[in-house]
């Protein structure tokens, strides 16, 4: 591609060595030689793997053996309890209705984003040529932390002096008060709302960076084929960047998965359980109900959700990448 | 990608039309009228959208500003400007928990930051140049980002409590240290990759073993995507909420956003305050990625999708 070799041109000049005694080039390749090497690269990707064993490996023996136990935060593992905990979480209506919940926000989250964050791109490449100052100002959504997104959208969406609230009073006759927060079907629309107000912005990033790399070339001819603006669009355009608005809907589907910190903050779970997404339910099963093993039970369900929902979006998102 | 790497003369150009004193300017012209084919219809309609979007962008981070000036009265009286600023908001901010628990955050966010690029850079580069590890690790190497954190929290409570690194900033530190491994591989991945193999392969020759390789080749070449993985990490651990609860119980030990939270939780809310707190905690991460806005960019758009 074209970057790399915009990218060799900036690259400085490689420094020169001290002839190393024990491996000279005449003397090299020797099979020591590469058997040191390949010494060393076991020994770079150390600490890569100790990380995955620490971050993967044990969390998931641990919640595995958690989950056939009866284990409180304190005093994990106490006696064997078999599928007893697994069986409990999966028949819990109170787990499947997160399950449902969480996949059902992570969908739409990730759905909305997508498609405001690609339409915001395509504009702005339409309207600018780099757009950094643009760029930049879409940056910040991000880089605010999630909790004071959270603080952030409790006051625009608070009933008494919150932003919507005094808006609606201006410039409507509605004398009401709309708490969207407390509402039980409104609270999670709430949430969803901030969180695509903050992440957004990745989407168009990753799709403007990708309109920018078009191949001119391709663009031209098909201009000089005589293609109409919206055939381009649709025949050379869209294709070229099918594959990154796939990836970006990988990548904001994970993220919205996780969501907990704007939850935690904006409406802690509730209006009754109507926000209580899958993070959150496991976090009060453990750290309020102390129920480790519950907790660890209602993960793999939950690691099981995850899987059969990302897995099919994964493939496809290689397929149009690979085209 | 492309614009992001270019110098910055190129980025001036707007639209085609615009000359542009510049060596490689045939080719952008000429790019530039395959990008903004003439007679479109609905330009109007992508500035109105573009406008659009910065105004829904920037209406809440001004109403914050707004609130952190006016007092509770204010408020709920339904104002969205202050009649007159209320600045005690501010020194209330300046005077609580708050300036210490930005102290906590931007230590264990650099410190964090800077240990997880030690760890994974010799990992990433090893792996994509080497295959070590093969198929298997570089498959599993995000497995860890794509579930909730939430999940490894209290195994790794019980590991800090053995090390006994609980409830104190060392221990977040190394939990952020750890927990941002996988990401930087996966981003630092895209950057290596554009390496050109060949400058590699003369210091071979030249005699460099593989440490040298890495020191005195890689990392000089890799430097701006180091400093682009670096910030994005350390954005991250700015805004780490959930481990940071858990992990820091004790006041001391507070990063800002536990702080925060917490404030939230009073009986008594105080929404100027809180909003100038939150003000105050944005300052020093908006500082940040505003001067280093084209690496974070470039982070993000290499990183992310190669």
């Amino acid at each position: 591609m074209s970057t790399d070799q915009r990218e060799r041109t900036r690259i400085p000049p490689a420094a020169t060595f001290p002839p190393q005694p024990e491996a000279s080039p005449d003397a090299a390749p020797t099979s020591r030689r590469r058997r040191a090497e390949r010494f060393q690269h076991r020994l770079f990707v150390t600490p890569s793997v100790l990380v995955l064993l620490v971050l993967a490996l044990y969390p998931l023996l641990f919640i595995a053996a958690a989950a056939l136990s009866r284990s409180s935060l304190g005093q994990p593992f106490q006696e064997f309890t078999g599928l007893q905990n697994l069986r409990a979480a999966a028949g819990d209506p109170a787990v499947q209705d997160s399950m449902l919940l969480g996949t059902a926000y992570g969908l739409g989250v990730a759905a909305v984003s997508t498609l405001l964050g690609t339409a915001t791109a395509v504009a702005l490449w339409r309207s600018v040529s780099s757009g950094a100052v643009l760029r930049t100002l879409l940056l910040l959504p991000m880089i605010v932390p999630p909790v004071i997104v959270g603080i952030l959208f409790s006051f625009i969406f608070s009933p008494s002096g919150g932003l919507i609230d005094t808006l609606l009073r201006q410039f409507t006759s509605f004398s009401g008060s709309f708490a969207v927060l407390s509402d039980p079907s409104w609270a999670i629309i709430g949430v969803a709302m901030a969180d695509v107000w903050e992440w957004t912005p990745l989407v168009v990033l990753l799709v403007f960076t990708a309109l920018l790399g078009q191949d001119p070339e391709i663009l031209e001819a098909a201009q000089l084929d005589g293609a109409q603006p919206v055939q381009q669009f649709f025949h050379v355009t869209l294709p070229t960047i099918a594959g990154t608005v796939a990836a970006a809907f990988l990548i904001r589907l994970i993220l919205a998965f996780k969501v907990f910190d704007l939850v935690y903050v904006m409406t802690s779970g509730g209006p009754g359980s109507s926000t209580q997404v899958p993070a959150y339910l496991v976090w009060r099963a453990a750290l309020q109900n102390f129920d480790v093993g519950m907790a660890a039970a209602i993960t793999l369900v939950l690691a099981v959700v995850v899987t059969l929902v990302t897995l099919p979006i994964f493939h496809l998102t290689k397929r149009l990448r690979d085209d | 990608m492309i614009e992001t790497a270019d110098a910055p003369s190129s980025r001036m150009i707007e639209g085609a039309a615009t000359p542009a004193a510049h060596s490689d300017e045939p080719k952008r012209v000429r790019r530039g009228v395959g990008r903004h084919p003439r007679g479109l219809p609905g330009s109007a309609l992508s500035l109105g959208w573009v406008a659009l979007a910065v105004v829904v962008v920037l209406v809440p981070l001004g109403y914050l500003v707004s609130l952190s000036l006016m007092t509770q009265g204010q408020i709920s009286a339904g104002l969205l400007f202050p009649a007159e600023p209320a600045w005690q908001n501010w020194g209330n901010a300046w005077n609580s928990a708050i300036p210490r628990g930005i102290t906590n955050s931007l230590i264990a966010a650099f410190l964090g930051s800077l240990l997880t690029l030690a760890l994974a850079l010799p990992g990433a580069w090893t792996i994509v140049r080497h295959r070590t590890g093969g198929s298997a690790l570089s498959g599993l190497i995000l497995s860890p980002w794509l579930l909730p954190p939430v999940v490894a929290i209290i195994p790794l409570l019980t590991l800090l409590r053995m090390l006994g690194l609980i409830n104190t900033l060392p221990g977040l530190t190394l939990v952020y240290a750890l927990m941002n491994v996988p990401v930087a591989i996966w981003l630092l991945d895209g950057f290596i990759r554009r390496i050109p193999v060949e400058i590699e392969e003369a210091a071979r020759l030249d005699g460099a073993g593989e440490l040298q390789l890495l020191r005195r080749v890689v990392v000089p070449v890799l430097g701006p995507a180091l400093i682009a993985v670096g910030v994005i990490v350390v954005i991250l651990n700015y805004n780490e909420f959930l481990f940071a609860t858990f992990l820091t119980q004790s006041e001391g030990s507070q990063t800002v956003p536990v702080v925060l939270a917490g404030m939230l939780s009073e009986r008594v809310q105080d929404f100027g305050r809180i909003a100038a707190s939150s003000l105050l905690a944005i300052i020093p991460i908006f500082t940040i990625a505003v001067l280093l806005q084209r690496h974070l960019v470039e982070g993000l758009t290499t990183g992310a999708v190669k």
